[in-house]
């Protein structure tokens, strides 16, 4: 049986790329019904309209072909709306009805002129837990500003100390961590809220700033500056603390390998997989942590020699056969052929109409006795305008109708 | 005061470490007993660096101050069947497991867990419980390393960097608590105890910011290169007069910008982009990074300034909205934290109240009042301490 964890639960789900879309998938995943209500006539940012980098090539609408799209939208339904009109509205106001959670990443005050806002929703439906993901939250000054994952990164604090000590800081390219940390925060909060609903058998509005999401997730940097009234450097891969910490080249073009050794002991392994055993014997300036700190730029050279002609692969694996930590910097082509990922059957091949059959990752979890099951992949946009609706009373007659006065769609031009 | 959603539940964290601590750590928040069993002498999570004063204490740890906070501590030395005894005894009290531990200690641990009416456990180790790599040690630049997360992340020619540090780790654990809350939902409302196993490095690459899936559908590991800067829009950072933003310059993005300097926008007759990437450049350069921001987001255009942690305790943003909060920790003494990471019922809201900062324990300052609460006698507990099974305060 696929796993129900989550069963009984209906999830009204109104968000863009990444942090709504994955928190409702893994909801999705565990057994909640989960609508997906896109904007129509116009695209969300991950349905392109023409093709872009990460558009698969071939046959059928561009933006049921785009990654981005198809990375957090599994196991959900999918019902494309204009709430602009009055026949959208009142799908969306049933839909809204009949859910136990609707997230919503619209910008500051945009639900409440649609006539969506949480004073206005929970008059449809007070047992609703309603969340709104605004970038950085409905209160204070910057309400309303628009924020993709790099803007958190970069205004958390931790973007600050990316990078080379020595390189530009122009080097340091966007990267979206909030999205991939904020999807967990999100799930923790719907949960959460849902603990006060079911308590106090009443609705409840939650306001997640996505920068509030991420801060809490450093608290080494804050704490530098908190406790020491430092702050922290830019050390690119290098940890104060620990040597060796760092990525060291492999043989072929752009092959790196990570290693790590955490005490003597590691040390010792290393050194001995790497075929120098000396440098950690007694005697030796590298057999001791301070010895090593003290001679780190000195250790890493000769680390760099003795990695660059071995292969990555096989290099980590022997260094972890000795004891010590190694990891090579894995490229995607990898992931399919991980013995690893392989024997816990992780990533898979996924059938979608239009993209045909597709290696997806696999779940954020493993769980016994009932797995989670991928039931769904990527709806298409509307894909469900007729089931979802028909669920909500709308007769066939009505449904047409919508279409017709274009409140209801499935297809983008 | 608010009833804490999660009053009166227990949860027991095991191993001491740094992503069981992220997991366990909003439960505590919103007032679960949450018990952190830990080995003798503290786990990783209280070894990590930096420390108050520099002086490297269980105590006295960032991450253990923000991870530790509201949790009680016991130390238990689970090699020993005694302290296994005693475990199996604070299980039969749980609902919730989370634990970092190696995958070889999870059946010996999970044997201590009542099939039927036991707590919910999640598992968090590097590579999951089972499969040839099960035994590896890793570390958060490590599974960085796993991730794809690494591949394209770094100047031409040189090494690939990280994200922030234990940015990998700490997203794992994280994954870890967002499921164990669910798996606790399901056990309390359904009946239903399941087992979780999370692989840290299933975490990382299962979800978004990662290059695995744009590689399967498109075929290539770098989707494509970075234009020059000054021949096209480039989302990155920009150096200003005090430092850097960032600049989201996609559609519709670049469009607004076009029109912030008055220049025609792509696709508009007389498009010129090298033309509004000198005057950006000029702008920049005559205007600090909250100046950017500010005028750059009444625009419409996606931006923010690149802060450090000293900065983002004094931001506007997270002065109104009290995005920090203060922790009185004996020993070291007021330490701002980061706040709670939603708000339930909305800013200054009743359910608001529901997150609170409690300071952290010290090692094993909680181990006798649990041992007693578990209905080992006085002699008991003396036996135990002296067997060096179960640590008091100070570990």
């Amino acid at each position: 049986m696929a796993n129900r964890s989550l069963a009984g639960l209906r999830v009204v789900e109104m968000t863009e790329a990444w942090v709504g879309p994955v928190c409702a998938s893994m909801m999705g995943d565990l057994g909640a019904d989960v609508v997906k209500v896109e904007s129509y006539p116009r695209h969300s940012m991950t349905r392109p309209v023409a093709p872009r980098a990460a558009t698969m090539p071939g046959d059928g609408p561009v933006y049921e072909r785009d990654a981005l799209h198809h990375q957090g939208n599994r196991n959900k339904r999918n019902v494309a709306l204009d709430v602009r009109t009055p026949g959208g509205a009142e799908v969306l106001r049933r839909l809204v009805s009949s859910a136990d959670l609707f997230l919503e990443g619209y910008s500051a005050g945009k639900l409440e002129q649609l006539g969506f806002g949480w004073e206005q929703v929970r008059q449809v439906n007070p047992r609703l837990v309603m969340i709104s993901l605004a970038g950085w939250g409905l209160t204070g000054p910057y309400i309303g500003r628009s924020a993709l994952g790099s803007a958190l990164d970069a205004s958390s604090g931790y973007m600050a100390v990316r990078g080379h000590p020595d390189g530009p800081f122009e080097d340091v390219t966007p990267t979206v961590h909030s999205d991939a940390t904020g999807s967990q925060t999100l799930f923790f909060a719907c949960l959460t809220a849902l603990e006060i609903r079911d308590r106090d058998d009443r609705g409840l509005f939650v306001d997640l700033s996505q920068w509030e999401g991420l801060v809490w997730q450093f608290p080494g940097l804050l704490g530098e500056w908190e406790l020491n009234r430092r702050l922290p450097a830019r050390t690119g891969n290098a940890e104060p603390t620990v040597v060796p910490h760092g990525l060291y080249p492999a043989a072929g073009e752009d092959e790196w390998v990570a290693l790590v050794a955490e005490d003597d002991r590691q040390w010792a392994a290393l050194a001995s997989a790497l075929g120098h055993p000396e440098w950690a014997e007694e005697g030796h300036a590298w057999a001791t942590v301070p010895g090593r700190i003290r001679e780190r730029a000195a250790l890493d050279r000769a680390l760099s020699g003795a990695t660059r002609p071995l292969p990555g692969a096989a290099l980590a694996g022997a260094v972890q056969a000795a004891g010590a930590v190694a990891a090579r910097v894995v490229h995607s082509s990898d992931v399919p052929a991980s013995p690893q990922l392989r024997a816990r059957r992780w990533n898979r091949t996924i059938t979608h109409r239009w993209t045909g059959p597709v290696q997806m990752g696999g779940f954020l979890w493993h769980i016994e006795p009932d797995p989670p099951a991928w039931e769904r992949p990527t709806a298409l946009v509307g894909e469900h305008n007729e089931e979802v609706l028909s669920e909500l009373g709308f007769t066939p007659g009505e449904i047409e109708g919508l279409r017709e006065a274009g409140a209801l769609g499935d297809r983008y031009e | 005061m608010v009833e804490q959603p999660l009053a009166g539940v227990r949860v027991v964290e095991l191993g001491g470490g740094i992503g069981g601590g992220a997991a366990s750590k909003s439960f505590a928040d919103f007032g679960a007993d949450v018990v952190s069993v830990e080995p003798p002498g503290g786990g990783e999570l209280r070894r990590q660096p930096p420390f108050a004063g520099d002086r490297p204490h269980p105590d006295r740890g960032a991450f253990h101050l923000a991870f530790g906070m509201g949790k009680r501590s016991l130390v238990l030395d689970l090699e020993t069947p005694s302290a296994r005894e005693v475990l199996a005894r604070l299980l039969r009290t749980a609902e919730l497991v989370l634990g970092e531990v190696a995958p070889a200690e999870v059946p010996r641990l999970l044997a201590l867990v009542d099939p039927a009416s036991g707590p919910a456990t999640v598992w968090l180790t590097p590579h999951g419980l089972d499969g040839p790599y099960a035994g590896r040690r890793e570390v958060d630049l490590s599974l960085m390393a796993w991730s794809t997360r690494m591949q394209r992340q770094g100047p031409p020619g040189r090494e690939p960097l990280r994200r922030g540090p234990q940015a990998a780790l700490v997203q794992a654990g994280h994954t870890a608590g967002a499921i164990g809350l669910a798996a606790w939902r399901a056990r309390r409302r359904e009946g239903l105890r399941q087992d979780v196993d999370v692989a840290c490095v299933e975490a990382v690459l299962g979800n978004v910011d990662t290059a695995f899936v744009n590689w399967a559908f498109t075929g290539t590991e770098r989707l494509s290169a970075p234009p020059a800067r000054g021949q096209a829009p480039v989302t990155g950072t920009y150096r200003c007069r005090d430092g850097y933003v960032i600049l989201g310059l996609t559609e519709p993005w670049g469009a607004r910008l076009c029109r912030f300097f008055g220049t025609a926008p792509p696709g508009a007759a007389g498009h010129d982009w090298p033309e509004t990437a000198r005057l950006l450049e000029r702008y920049l350069s005559s205007h600090d990074r909250r100046e950017v921001f500010d005028a750059l987001q009444a625009a419409g255009v996606m931006c923010a300034p690149v802060l450090d942690v000293s900065e983002i305790l004094e931001d506007p943003q997270a002065l109104a909205r009290r995005s920090f909060a203060t922790v009185r920790q004996p020993g070291v003494g007021p330490v701002r934290v980061a706040g709670a990471p939603f708000r339930l019922g909305g800013v200054g809201s009743d359910e608001d109240a529901s997150w609170r900062a409690r300071p952290s324990p010290g090692l094993g300052e909680h181990t006798d009042e649990i041992l007693s609460d578990l209905g080992y006698g006085p002699e008991e507990r003396q036996a135990l301490a002296r067997a060096g099974v179960a640590a008091g305060a100070g570990g």
